[in-house]
């Protein structure tokens, strides 16, 4: 039976190669958008204000989950 | 034959090794490698939260005499501490005739800062910071935030500060 991971092993190797390039974009905004939500949630904490710290977090944990799950994606080795 | 098998060291043949492998890193590691800063992110931003919400700066609580009103002048400042902690504060007598009180710590890398007298502005000479000193707001450079202040209290010629109330 066919499925995901055979048919991705099977594809071409450009469409291999543009699928690792744009799961390697995604993570870099994703680790982009974490530093700028870690600084935002760090000066707010310095300012009192938990609650921005707090929603930086839960936001960041979100996108942690997602840059886990992108690795799925990833193309098997070449054999 | 026997020849080759002798140039080949007995640990190469136990542990092999591609040169190619160790030496580069290929894009599936490079991707996992960016999972790994991404965690190490959400780790950091965690640990904000929770030591903001859990364990926050102690506020400044009851009125500490910092000086006698005649002892500081027009565009005058004086450096203070409250008893029991460390933070460096500054007490400034503005050319407007009221009197602010902020922490002397730049919010950029705690670097000093001073008062300008008749600019109205405190300045944080390391990176060229600037700071309102009627308010205390960031208006020019790297500092990120306001420097946090104290509540003045005149009390006839005496100066006391206080913490701010916690719904101001």
């Amino acid at each position: 039976m066919s499925n995901f991971r055979s048919a991705q092993d099977k594809a071409h190797p450009n469409k291999s190669s543009t699928l690792m390039l744009a799961i390697i974009t995604l993570l870099i905004l994703i680790v982009a958008l974490q530093i700028w939500l870690l600084y935002t949630g760090l000066n707010n904490a310095l300012t009192q204000h938990a609650d921005v710290a707090l929603i930086a977090c839960i936001v960041s944990v979100l996108l942690f989950v997602a840059a886990v799950g992108l690795l799925y994606f990833l193309p098997g080795k070449r054999r | 034959m026997e020849q080759q098998q002798e140039t080949v060291p007995d640990w190469k043949t136990d542990f092999p090794y591609s040169t190619v492998e160790t030496l580069q890193v290929t894009r599936r590691q490079f991707a996992k490698f960016l999972c790994l800063v991404s965690g190490g992110l959400a780790a950091g931003s965690a640990l904000v939260a929770i030591k903001s919400a859990f364990f926050p700066e102690k506020e400044v609580t009851g009125e500490h005499f910092v000086c006698n009103r005649t002892a500081l002048p027009v565009g005058g400042t004086r450096s203070f501490t409250i008893a029991g902690s460390t933070i460096p504060y500054i007490l400034i007598h503005l050319e407007n005739g009221e009197f602010k009180a902020y922490e002397q710590k730049c919010t950029h890398l705690s670097c000093a800062v001073f008062y300008q007298a008749g600019t109205n502005k405190i300045m944080c000479p390391c990176h060229n910071g600037w700071f309102d000193a009627a308010t205390g707001e960031a208006i020019q450079g790297p500092p990120p935030r306001p420097l946090p202040s104290l509540q003045v209290i005149v009390k006839g010629d005496e100066i006391y500060v206080t913490g701010h109330p916690k719904n101001s």
